[in-house]
């Protein structure tokens, strides 16, 4: 009879938990949230992803960068977040995430227009980054000229190509320059 | 590498086994769920996270759950770790010495897809390539709550919340850029690296949120007194010290330079914290 005053006294230490709502602290790490229309395709997360959970990928039967995270492999760690330019991924305090027969609804997929270079017509970055990176430099206070939107739309292999071909040219190597 | 030996699973288990069959068995269940914890490779925070399940504090006992020494007692398998070439023949004895239906959970990131491991030479990556899996539990180990609600999931006391999403509507608009305070967004890209320098991502995050309206709230973001005066204000209204005292740095090292291009700062200018409290 006295552990049945010494329970009255404290009271139910269960968690009503899955009949009424359970708070997470502060500061958990739950599933990572993506906003699409924050996200620009430069696969900073892609690359920083320990367990490669994200993936950032070419469609070639939809012509678009895909961008797809696998909230089966997350390890919920938070690089992601620290990496991304614009905040499009962000951990929240979701914690209810086990789904039941098909393990598709785990995904969650972007798929984002591409850019295809002026020299070889290969796809190399999306639009928003193109479109992003010229924005901001003009909210940095650049003019953008026409040489750098040119410059901005010609992928890195083809710009190493014409830097190499405009260093033969020069004196060094028997040029006329 | 050697392959992996394909799974022939016996016909009477398979059709024992069907979606049909499990929601009988969990529609006309009279008792008890048993459940059996099967360890296959896992690195053991998945294992504390159950154990933390199961004590008063959460008490799934609540609601029918109880673990079992043997899997000839139970309806539910709870399998967890990326499934190690070692636990192979003893997770498919485990599955077969279970009685028909039985309902299998893969727990944490490893057990659903292989997680951190799921290239690795010694795993064969998630409990699915092995056994069929009807219910998965992601988490990296997943929170005491994430397994209550994965099993009250399998039982059908709880709908499921994911769903897959696809988005696939882009007209190449970039997202939106915030007015620069001080005409260039440098400064908000200095104050942004600094801040994470300071303080780490997350807290960095909420750095230089504080720091950036200070500046906003100035009468002139331009004019340096001002600035100062605003500063000052969000700065003694801040409960927190640690950011008290590196929204100070902040103006220091990067305000000032960006206002004050090549003339030196005088010692007038400068925020210091502290000062006669000793």
């Amino acid at each position: 009879m006295k552990l049945l005053d010494i329970t009255k006294e404290i009271g139910t230490a269960t968690y009503g938990y899955p009949f009424e709502p359970y708070e997470v602290h502060e500061g958990f790490r739950g599933k990572p949230e993506y906003t699409y229309d924050k996200c620009i395709g430069c696969a900073a997360c892609a690359i920083a992803c320990p367990p490669n959970a994200i993936n950032v990928t070419y469609d070639k039967n939809e012509d678009k960068l895909k961008w797809e995270f696998d909230c089966g492999r997350c390890i919920f760690c938070g690089r992601c977040e620290e990496v991304c330019p614009t905040n499009a991924i962000a951990l929240s305090k979701e914690y209810e995430m086990a789904v039941k027969f098909n393990k598709n609804d785990l995904l969650t997929k972007g798929y984002l227009e591409v850019v295809k270079c002026k020299k070889c017509n290969k796809p190399f970055t999306t639009k928003r980054l193109v479109n992003y990176t010229i924005e901001r430099l003009e909210a940095a206070g650049k003019t953008v000229t026409d040489k750098i939107i040119e410059n901005l739309h010609t992928c890195p292999e083809c710009k190493k190509q014409t830097a190499v071909e405009k260093f033969v040219k020069t004196s060094h190597f028997g040029g006329t320059k | 590498m050697s392959k992996k030996p394909t799974v022939i699973m016996p016909n009477d288990i398979i059709d024992a086994n069907s979606v049909e069959e499990k929601l009988k068995l969990l529609k006309d269940i009279k008792r008890s769920f048993n459940v059996f914890r099967v360890d296959c490779g896992s690195c053991n925070g998945c294992e504390i996270e159950i154990f933390a399940a199961i004590t008063p504090m959460w008490d799934p006992e609540r609601f029918g759950f109880k673990l079992v020494a043997s899997p000839r007692h139970a309806d539910i398998l709870l399998c967890t770790g990326p499934l190690t070439r070692q636990m192979y023949y003893p997770l498919l004895r485990a599955y077969k010495a279970t009685p028909d239906p039985k309902v299998v959970v893969a727990v944490g990131a490893c057990g659903c897809t292989g997680g951190i491991f799921h290239d690795s030479y010694c795993v064969w990556s998630g409990i699915d390539s092995t056994i069929p899996v009807d219910v998965w539990i992601p988490g990296c180990p997943p929170h005491p709550a994430s397994i209550i609600y994965g099993l009250a999931t399998a039982l059908g006391i709880l709908d499921q919340k994911l769903k897959e999403t696809i988005n696939n509507a882009d007209d190449g608009t970039p997202p939106f850029i915030q007015e620069p305070v001080l005409g260039t967004v440098l400064f908000e890209r200095d104050v942004y690296m600094e801040a994470k320098r300071l303080m780490g991502y997350l807290f960095g995050k909420k750095l230089y949120e504080k720091f950036i309206n200070a500046v906003k709230s100035s009468k002139d973001p331009k004019n340096i007194e001002f600035t100062k005066f605003a500063v000052l204000k969000a700065i003694e209204n801040e409960e927190d010290s640690r950011y008290a005292e590196c929204m100070a740095l902040l103006f220091n090292n990067v305000y000032l330079k960006f206002v004050k291009k090549e003339k030196k700062v005088t010692p007038e200018e400068i925020i210091t914290l502290g000062e006669g409290n000793d």
